[in-house]
Protein backbone atom coordinates (compact mmCIF):
# COMPACT_ATOMS: atom_id res chain seq x y z
CA UNK A 1 0.00 0.00 0.00
CA UNK A 2 2.86 2.27 0.55
CA UNK A 3 3.41 3.48 -2.67
CA UNK A 4 -0.53 4.46 -3.36
CA UNK A 5 -0.31 6.70 0.00
CA UNK A 6 0.38 9.27 -2.23
CA UNK A 7 -3.12 9.57 -3.69
CA UNK A 8 -6.01 10.34 -1.31
CA UNK A 9 -8.56 8.44 -3.88
CA UNK A 10 -10.03 5.33 -2.60
CA UNK A 11 -9.27 2.51 -5.07
CA UNK A 12 -11.06 -1.02 -6.47
CA UNK A 13 -8.47 -2.45 -3.63
CA UNK A 14 -9.60 -0.13 -1.02
CA UNK A 15 -13.49 -1.17 -2.08
CA UNK A 16 -12.86 -4.97 -1.55
CA UNK A 17 -11.46 -4.49 1.89
CA UNK A 18 -14.38 -2.30 2.69
CA UNK A 19 -16.66 -5.24 1.53
CA UNK A 20 -15.13 -8.07 3.32
CA UNK A 21 -14.52 -6.46 6.64
CA UNK A 22 -18.43 -5.36 6.39
CA UNK A 23 -19.16 -8.46 5.67
CA UNK A 24 -17.73 -9.72 8.42
CA UNK A 25 -19.14 -7.38 11.21
CA UNK A 26 -22.50 -8.42 10.06
CA UNK A 27 -21.78 -12.14 11.08
CA UNK A 28 -20.79 -11.20 14.24
CA UNK A 29 -23.75 -9.01 14.51
CA UNK A 30 -26.43 -11.81 13.44
CA UNK A 31 -24.52 -14.06 15.75
CA UNK A 32 -24.94 -11.65 18.83
CA UNK A 33 -28.09 -11.21 17.64
CA UNK A 34 -29.24 -14.72 17.59
CA UNK A 35 -28.70 -14.95 21.44
CA UNK A 36 -30.69 -12.38 21.90
CA UNK A 37 -33.70 -13.72 20.72
CA UNK A 38 -33.93 -15.63 24.21
CA UNK A 39 -34.48 -13.27 26.58
CA UNK A 40 -35.12 -9.06 26.22
CA UNK A 41 -32.82 -8.51 28.36
CA UNK A 42 -29.66 -10.18 25.86
CA UNK A 43 -31.00 -7.85 23.43
CA UNK A 44 -29.69 -5.23 25.68
CA UNK A 45 -26.00 -6.91 26.24
CA UNK A 46 -25.48 -6.10 22.77
CA UNK A 47 -23.82 -3.01 23.43
CA UNK A 48 -21.37 -5.41 25.41
CA UNK A 49 -20.84 -8.55 22.67
CA UNK A 50 -21.15 -6.79 19.80
CA UNK A 51 -18.29 -3.90 20.20
CA UNK A 52 -15.58 -6.80 22.34
CA UNK A 53 -16.36 -9.32 19.66
CA UNK A 54 -15.93 -7.06 16.66
CA UNK A 55 -13.13 -5.49 17.95
CA UNK A 56 -11.08 -8.08 16.35
CA UNK A 57 -12.03 -7.79 12.74
CA UNK A 58 -12.19 -3.82 13.72
CA UNK A 59 -8.88 -3.25 14.83
CA UNK A 60 -7.22 -5.63 11.73
CA UNK A 61 -9.64 -3.13 9.07
CA UNK A 62 -7.86 -0.04 10.86
CA UNK A 63 -4.27 -1.46 9.94
CA UNK A 64 -5.67 -1.23 6.23
CA UNK A 65 -7.32 1.98 6.29
CA UNK A 66 -5.37 4.31 5.16
CA UNK A 67 -7.59 7.15 3.27
CA UNK A 68 -10.74 8.83 4.34
CA UNK A 69 -13.96 7.36 3.38
CA UNK A 70 -13.32 3.72 4.21
CA UNK A 71 -15.35 3.92 7.41
CA UNK A 72 -17.74 5.88 5.74
CA UNK A 73 -18.64 3.42 2.93
CA UNK A 74 -18.77 0.63 5.83
CA UNK A 75 -21.42 2.23 8.06
CA UNK A 76 -23.58 3.04 4.70
CA UNK A 77 -23.16 -0.76 3.66
CA UNK A 78 -24.10 -1.74 6.90
CA UNK A 79 -27.43 1.15 7.22
CA UNK A 80 -27.80 -0.71 4.09
CA UNK A 81 -28.19 -4.09 5.01
CA UNK A 82 -30.22 -3.71 8.07
CA UNK A 83 -32.73 -2.35 6.23
CA UNK A 84 -32.89 -5.39 3.99
CA UNK A 85 -33.05 -7.59 7.05
CA UNK A 86 -35.70 -5.93 8.01
CA UNK A 87 -34.52 -3.13 11.48
CA UNK A 88 -36.31 -0.55 9.21
CA UNK A 89 -34.59 2.77 8.76
CA UNK A 90 -34.83 4.64 11.64
CA UNK A 91 -31.43 3.54 12.50
CA UNK A 92 -30.07 4.28 9.10
CA UNK A 93 -29.05 8.41 10.01
CA UNK A 94 -27.41 7.16 13.21
CA UNK A 95 -25.40 4.53 11.66
CA UNK A 96 -24.09 6.94 8.88
CA UNK A 97 -23.53 9.55 11.66
CA UNK A 98 -21.25 7.50 13.22
CA UNK A 99 -19.70 6.03 10.43
CA UNK A 100 -18.81 9.78 9.09
CA UNK A 101 -17.31 10.82 12.68
CA UNK A 102 -15.65 7.50 13.17
CA UNK A 103 -13.90 8.52 9.88
CA UNK A 104 -13.23 12.17 10.74
CA UNK A 105 -11.58 10.82 14.16
CA UNK A 106 -9.35 8.42 12.80
CA UNK A 107 -8.01 11.11 9.86
CA UNK A 108 -7.29 13.48 12.70
CA UNK A 109 -4.69 11.02 13.64
CA UNK A 110 -3.47 9.77 10.14
CA UNK A 111 -5.05 6.70 10.40
CA UNK A 112 -1.60 5.41 12.70
CA UNK A 113 -2.46 6.65 16.16
CA UNK A 114 -3.72 4.03 18.12
CA UNK A 115 -5.53 6.36 20.30
CA UNK A 116 -7.68 7.81 17.83
CA UNK A 117 -8.31 4.62 16.67
CA UNK A 118 -9.90 4.00 19.85
CA UNK A 119 -11.78 6.63 20.15
CA UNK A 120 -12.74 6.33 16.80
CA UNK A 121 -14.04 2.83 16.96
CA UNK A 122 -15.77 3.55 20.45
CA UNK A 123 -17.49 5.98 18.17
CA UNK A 124 -18.40 3.76 15.33
CA UNK A 125 -19.70 1.16 18.29
CA UNK A 126 -22.14 3.59 18.61
CA UNK A 127 -24.39 2.08 15.34
CA UNK A 128 -25.30 -0.88 17.68
CA UNK A 129 -27.88 0.92 19.31
CA UNK A 130 -29.49 1.54 15.51
CA UNK A 131 -30.88 -2.00 16.66
CA UNK A 132 -32.95 -0.32 19.08
CA UNK A 133 -33.94 2.29 17.23
CA UNK A 134 -37.52 1.02 16.33
CA UNK A 135 -38.34 0.02 20.02
CA UNK A 136 -37.64 3.58 21.43
CA UNK A 137 -39.08 6.19 18.79
CA UNK A 138 -41.93 4.78 18.28
CA UNK A 139 -42.70 2.88 22.03
CA UNK A 140 -45.91 3.45 22.57
CA UNK A 141 -47.65 2.60 19.17
CA UNK A 142 -44.86 0.02 18.55
CA UNK A 143 -45.95 -2.09 22.33
CA UNK A 144 -49.40 -1.62 21.45
CA UNK A 145 -48.69 -2.91 17.93
CA UNK A 146 -46.91 -6.20 19.80
CA UNK A 147 -50.01 -6.63 22.05
CA UNK A 148 -52.06 -6.83 19.17
CA UNK A 149 -49.79 -9.07 17.60
CA UNK A 150 -50.08 -11.58 20.04
CA UNK A 151 -46.69 -10.79 22.18
CA UNK A 152 -47.52 -11.67 25.98
CA UNK A 153 -47.96 -8.86 28.30
CA UNK A 154 -44.78 -10.30 30.31
CA UNK A 155 -42.47 -9.83 27.05
CA UNK A 156 -43.15 -6.47 26.33
CA UNK A 157 -43.13 -5.31 29.76
CA UNK A 158 -39.20 -6.63 29.89
CA UNK A 159 -38.20 -5.51 26.65
CA UNK A 160 -39.67 -1.66 27.13
CA UNK A 161 -37.90 -1.75 30.63
CA UNK A 162 -34.73 -2.49 29.38
CA UNK A 163 -35.15 -0.63 26.23
CA UNK A 164 -36.43 3.09 26.67
CA UNK A 165 -35.64 6.55 25.67
CA UNK A 166 -34.23 7.11 29.57
CA UNK A 167 -32.01 3.88 29.27
CA UNK A 168 -30.72 4.56 25.56
CA UNK A 169 -28.56 6.88 27.07
CA UNK A 170 -26.42 4.35 29.01
CA UNK A 171 -26.75 1.97 25.94
CA UNK A 172 -25.02 4.19 23.89
CA UNK A 173 -22.54 5.26 27.15
CA UNK A 174 -22.29 1.78 27.00
CA UNK A 175 -21.61 1.05 23.43
CA UNK A 176 -18.35 3.87 23.36
CA UNK A 177 -17.05 2.40 27.03
CA UNK A 178 -16.82 -1.09 25.60
CA UNK A 179 -15.98 -0.17 22.28
CA UNK A 180 -12.51 1.59 23.48
CA UNK A 181 -12.25 -1.84 26.09
CA UNK A 182 -12.76 -3.69 22.52
CA UNK A 183 -10.20 -1.58 21.13
CA UNK A 184 -7.43 -2.54 23.34
CA UNK A 185 -8.48 -5.93 23.29
CA UNK A 186 -8.60 -6.36 19.43
CA UNK A 187 -4.94 -4.49 19.24
CA UNK A 188 -3.18 -7.26 21.51
CA UNK A 189 -4.75 -10.47 19.30
CA UNK A 190 -3.83 -8.06 16.31
CA UNK A 191 -0.45 -7.64 17.33
CA UNK A 192 -0.18 -11.43 19.18
CA UNK A 193 -1.11 -12.75 15.45
CA UNK A 194 -0.67 -10.75 12.72
CA UNK A 195 2.31 -8.49 13.19
CA UNK A 196 3.98 -12.18 13.67
CA UNK A 197 2.87 -13.52 10.16
CA UNK A 198 3.52 -10.45 8.48
CA UNK A 199 0.60 -9.63 7.41
CA UNK A 200 -0.30 -6.38 8.99
CA UNK B 1 -36.82 -17.65 -15.47
CA UNK B 2 -34.09 -14.54 -14.97
CA UNK B 3 -35.65 -11.72 -13.09
CA UNK B 4 -34.22 -8.66 -13.84
CA UNK B 5 -31.77 -7.48 -10.90
CA UNK B 6 -33.56 -4.14 -10.61
CA UNK B 7 -37.14 -6.16 -9.97
CA UNK B 8 -35.49 -8.14 -7.10
CA UNK B 9 -33.97 -4.59 -5.41
CA UNK B 10 -37.58 -3.32 -5.15
CA UNK B 11 -39.21 -6.66 -3.75
CA UNK B 12 -36.18 -6.29 -1.44
CA UNK B 13 -37.04 -2.93 -0.45
CA UNK B 14 -41.59 -3.31 -0.76
CA UNK B 15 -41.21 -6.38 1.58
CA UNK B 16 -38.09 -4.83 4.32
CA UNK B 17 -40.71 -1.85 3.92
CA UNK B 18 -43.96 -3.67 4.73
CA UNK B 19 -42.35 -6.11 7.59
CA UNK B 20 -41.62 -2.62 9.48
CA UNK B 21 -45.58 -2.60 9.84
CA UNK B 22 -47.22 -4.55 11.75
CA UNK B 23 -50.53 -6.61 10.61
CA UNK B 24 -53.17 -5.89 13.06
CA UNK B 25 -56.24 -7.33 11.33
CA UNK B 26 -56.70 -11.17 9.31
CA UNK B 27 -57.08 -9.32 6.17
CA UNK B 28 -53.45 -7.39 6.62
CA UNK B 29 -52.39 -11.08 7.81
CA UNK B 30 -53.43 -12.79 4.87
CA UNK B 31 -51.35 -9.98 2.77
CA UNK B 32 -48.10 -10.10 4.53
CA UNK B 33 -48.21 -14.18 3.98
CA UNK B 34 -49.46 -14.03 0.68
CA UNK B 35 -46.66 -11.55 -0.12
CA UNK B 36 -44.06 -13.67 1.57
CA UNK B 37 -45.46 -16.61 -0.59
CA UNK B 38 -44.31 -15.15 -3.72
CA UNK B 39 -39.85 -15.54 -2.83
CA UNK B 40 -40.62 -18.86 -1.82
CA UNK B 41 -42.73 -19.89 -5.13
CA UNK B 42 -39.73 -18.22 -6.76
CA UNK B 43 -37.13 -20.20 -4.85
CA UNK B 44 -38.96 -23.43 -6.04
CA UNK B 45 -39.36 -22.27 -9.46
CA UNK B 46 -35.18 -21.48 -9.47
CA UNK B 47 -35.74 -25.32 -8.59
CA UNK B 48 -33.61 -24.67 -4.88
CA UNK B 49 -35.96 -27.10 -3.19
CA UNK B 50 -34.10 -27.04 0.09
CA UNK B 51 -34.52 -23.94 0.90
CA UNK B 52 -37.58 -23.42 -0.07
CA UNK B 53 -39.35 -25.82 2.02
CA UNK B 54 -37.56 -25.21 4.79
CA UNK B 55 -38.25 -21.51 4.62
CA UNK B 56 -41.82 -22.53 4.01
CA UNK B 57 -42.29 -24.99 6.73
CA UNK B 58 -40.19 -22.82 9.32
CA UNK B 59 -42.44 -19.77 8.60
CA UNK B 60 -46.26 -21.96 8.82
CA UNK B 61 -44.88 -23.88 12.45
CA UNK B 62 -44.18 -20.31 13.35
CA UNK B 63 -47.35 -18.71 12.20
CA UNK B 64 -48.88 -21.64 13.56
CA UNK B 65 -47.18 -20.99 17.11
CA UNK B 66 -48.13 -17.46 17.00
CA UNK B 67 -51.61 -17.85 16.49
CA UNK B 68 -52.65 -20.68 18.91
CA UNK B 69 -51.53 -18.73 21.57
CA UNK B 70 -52.73 -15.68 20.32
CA UNK B 71 -55.78 -15.35 22.46
CA UNK B 72 -54.35 -17.07 25.72
CA UNK B 73 -53.21 -14.95 28.80
CA UNK B 74 -49.77 -16.00 27.95
CA UNK B 75 -47.44 -15.75 30.38
CA UNK B 76 -44.63 -18.08 32.06
CA UNK B 77 -41.03 -18.03 31.35
CA UNK B 78 -41.39 -21.03 28.61
CA UNK B 79 -44.39 -19.56 26.73
CA UNK B 80 -42.94 -15.92 26.65
CA UNK B 81 -40.26 -17.64 25.32
CA UNK B 82 -41.72 -19.58 22.30
CA UNK B 83 -43.86 -16.57 21.52
CA UNK B 84 -40.88 -14.36 21.36
CA UNK B 85 -38.67 -16.72 19.04
CA UNK B 86 -41.78 -17.45 16.84
CA UNK B 87 -42.77 -13.65 16.84
CA UNK B 88 -39.45 -12.66 15.84
CA UNK B 89 -39.43 -15.63 12.94
CA UNK B 90 -42.64 -13.97 11.67
CA UNK B 91 -42.00 -10.59 11.68
CA UNK B 92 -38.25 -11.04 10.09
CA UNK B 93 -38.39 -14.32 8.15
CA UNK B 94 -40.03 -12.79 4.62
CA UNK B 95 -36.70 -10.97 4.49
CA UNK B 96 -34.63 -13.26 5.20
CA UNK B 97 -36.21 -15.10 2.06
CA UNK B 98 -36.19 -12.53 -0.47
CA UNK B 99 -32.31 -11.57 0.53
CA UNK B 100 -31.68 -15.55 0.16
CA UNK B 101 -33.48 -15.72 -3.22
CA UNK B 102 -31.81 -12.23 -4.53
CA UNK B 103 -28.18 -13.32 -3.49
CA UNK B 104 -28.58 -16.93 -4.41
CA UNK B 105 -29.82 -16.12 -7.84
CA UNK B 106 -28.18 -13.33 -9.16
CA UNK B 107 -24.81 -13.66 -10.29
CA UNK B 108 -22.02 -10.64 -9.79
CA UNK B 109 -21.85 -9.45 -13.62
CA UNK B 110 -25.94 -8.86 -13.27
CA UNK B 111 -25.54 -7.16 -10.09
CA UNK B 112 -22.88 -4.78 -11.38
CA UNK B 113 -24.64 -3.81 -14.37
CA UNK B 114 -27.81 -3.18 -12.53
CA UNK B 115 -25.92 -1.28 -10.07
CA UNK B 116 -24.62 0.97 -12.76
CA UNK B 117 -27.41 1.45 -14.85
CA UNK B 118 -29.39 2.91 -11.46
CA UNK B 119 -26.53 5.08 -11.23
CA UNK B 120 -25.05 4.25 -7.89
CA UNK B 121 -21.59 5.30 -7.32
CA UNK B 122 -18.75 2.94 -8.01
CA UNK B 123 -17.51 3.12 -4.35
CA UNK B 124 -20.84 1.62 -2.79
CA UNK B 125 -21.67 -1.09 -5.81
CA UNK B 126 -18.26 -2.82 -5.64
CA UNK B 127 -18.46 -2.90 -1.78
CA UNK B 128 -22.05 -4.35 -1.72
CA UNK B 129 -21.21 -6.83 -4.47
CA UNK B 130 -18.24 -8.01 -2.42
CA UNK B 131 -20.85 -8.07 0.87
CA UNK B 132 -22.93 -10.22 -0.81
CA UNK B 133 -20.16 -12.87 -2.23
CA UNK B 134 -18.67 -13.11 0.63
CA UNK B 135 -21.83 -14.34 3.18
CA UNK B 136 -21.08 -17.54 1.54
CA UNK B 137 -17.43 -17.70 1.64
CA UNK B 138 -17.09 -16.89 4.87
CA UNK B 139 -19.77 -19.77 5.96
CA UNK B 140 -17.65 -21.97 3.92
CA UNK B 141 -14.50 -20.98 5.60
CA UNK B 142 -16.24 -21.03 8.78
CA UNK B 143 -17.13 -25.33 8.36
CA UNK B 144 -13.51 -25.56 7.50
CA UNK B 145 -12.01 -24.18 10.50
CA UNK B 146 -14.21 -26.20 12.18
CA UNK B 147 -13.79 -29.29 10.64
CA UNK B 148 -10.37 -28.70 11.88
CA UNK B 149 -11.08 -28.08 14.77
CA UNK B 150 -13.03 -30.75 15.55
CA UNK B 151 -10.10 -33.31 14.25
CA UNK B 152 -7.58 -31.66 17.21
CA UNK B 153 -10.26 -32.06 19.39
CA UNK B 154 -10.22 -28.17 20.33
CA UNK B 155 -13.61 -27.48 19.41
CA UNK B 156 -15.00 -26.02 23.00
CA UNK B 157 -11.79 -24.40 23.47
CA UNK B 158 -12.01 -25.89 27.07
CA UNK B 159 -15.35 -24.28 28.11
CA UNK B 160 -13.55 -20.56 27.86
CA UNK B 161 -15.39 -18.04 25.84
CA UNK B 162 -12.75 -15.92 24.65
CA UNK B 163 -10.50 -18.71 23.70
CA UNK B 164 -13.90 -20.05 21.66
CA UNK B 165 -14.00 -16.87 19.69
CA UNK B 166 -10.19 -16.31 19.14
CA UNK B 167 -9.58 -19.85 17.70
CA UNK B 168 -12.62 -19.69 15.41
CA UNK B 169 -12.02 -15.55 14.37
CA UNK B 170 -8.36 -15.65 13.80
CA UNK B 171 -8.02 -18.33 11.01
CA UNK B 172 -11.31 -17.14 9.46
CA UNK B 173 -9.44 -13.95 9.27
CA UNK B 174 -6.61 -14.72 8.09
CA UNK B 175 -8.42 -16.46 5.32
CA UNK B 176 -10.50 -13.73 4.32
CA UNK B 177 -7.91 -11.17 4.44
CA UNK B 178 -6.26 -13.97 1.64
CA UNK B 179 -9.37 -14.45 -0.42
CA UNK B 180 -9.22 -10.66 -0.54
CA UNK B 181 -6.03 -10.31 -1.98
CA UNK B 182 -7.23 -12.70 -4.59
CA UNK B 183 -10.11 -11.12 -5.28
CA UNK B 184 -8.75 -7.57 -5.58
CA UNK B 185 -5.96 -9.08 -7.74
CA UNK B 186 -8.88 -10.79 -10.13
CA UNK B 187 -10.95 -7.66 -10.01
CA UNK B 188 -8.26 -5.81 -11.38
CA UNK B 189 -7.24 -7.71 -14.18
CA UNK B 190 -11.72 -7.23 -14.80
CA UNK B 191 -11.23 -3.94 -14.85
CA UNK B 192 -12.57 -2.98 -11.96
CA UNK B 193 -11.36 0.97 -10.67
CA UNK B 194 -10.45 1.91 -14.15
CA UNK B 195 -11.17 5.44 -15.49
CA UNK B 196 -13.22 4.08 -18.75
CA UNK B 197 -17.40 3.29 -18.39
CA UNK B 198 -17.66 -0.48 -17.96
CA UNK B 199 -19.34 -2.67 -20.73
CA UNK B 200 -20.66 -5.71 -19.05
CA UNK B 201 -21.74 -8.93 -20.80
CA UNK B 202 -24.82 -9.20 -18.72
CA UNK B 203 -28.15 -7.18 -20.87
CA UNK B 204 -30.08 -6.26 -18.70
CA UNK B 205 -33.78 -5.64 -19.53
CA UNK B 206 -37.29 -5.28 -17.93
CA UNK B 207 -39.04 -8.10 -19.00
CA UNK B 208 -43.40 -9.01 -18.57
CA UNK B 209 -43.16 -10.89 -15.88
CA UNK B 210 -40.44 -8.09 -14.20
CA UNK B 211 -43.58 -5.39 -15.10
CA UNK B 212 -45.82 -8.28 -12.99
CA UNK B 213 -44.02 -8.41 -10.45
CA UNK B 214 -43.74 -4.87 -9.89
CA UNK B 215 -46.95 -3.98 -9.97
CA UNK B 216 -47.37 -6.88 -7.83
CA UNK B 217 -45.55 -5.66 -4.99
CA UNK B 218 -46.56 -2.26 -5.20
CA UNK B 219 -50.19 -2.97 -4.74
CA UNK B 220 -49.81 -5.17 -1.83
CA UNK B 221 -47.72 -2.52 -0.47
CA UNK B 222 -50.52 0.65 -1.46
CA UNK B 223 -53.15 -1.78 -0.46
CA UNK B 224 -51.59 -2.41 3.15
CA UNK B 225 -50.69 0.93 3.94
CA UNK B 226 -54.39 1.90 3.09
CA UNK B 227 -56.05 -0.48 5.15
CA UNK B 228 -54.02 -0.29 8.25
CA UNK B 229 -53.64 3.89 8.13
CA UNK B 230 -56.99 4.93 6.42
CA UNK B 231 -59.71 2.08 7.02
Amino acid sequence: MSSETGSNKLKAKDFITVGIFTAIILVVEFACGMLGYIHPFIVASYVIMIPLVGAIPMMLFYTKVQKFGMITIMSILIAIMMFVLGMGFLGAPLIIIAGVIADLIAKSGKYKSFKKTMLSYGVFCLWICANYFPVIVTAESYRQDLIDEGYSAEYCNNLFLAINYKTIGILLILCFVFGCLGALIGKAVVKKHFEKAGIV
Amino acid sequence: MKLDPRTKFYMILIVSAVVMLSATTPFLWGLKIAMTLIPIILLIIEKKYTSAFGFAFLYIAALVLTFAFLSEESTGLFKSLLIGYSGIVVQFLPCFITAWYVIRTTKIDEFMSAMQKMKVPDGIAISLAVVMRFFPTIKEEYASISDAMKMRGIALGGGNAAKMIEYRMIPLLFSCVNIGDELSAAAITRGLGGKVKRTSVAELRLRLVDWLLITAFTAVAVIFVVYKYFL
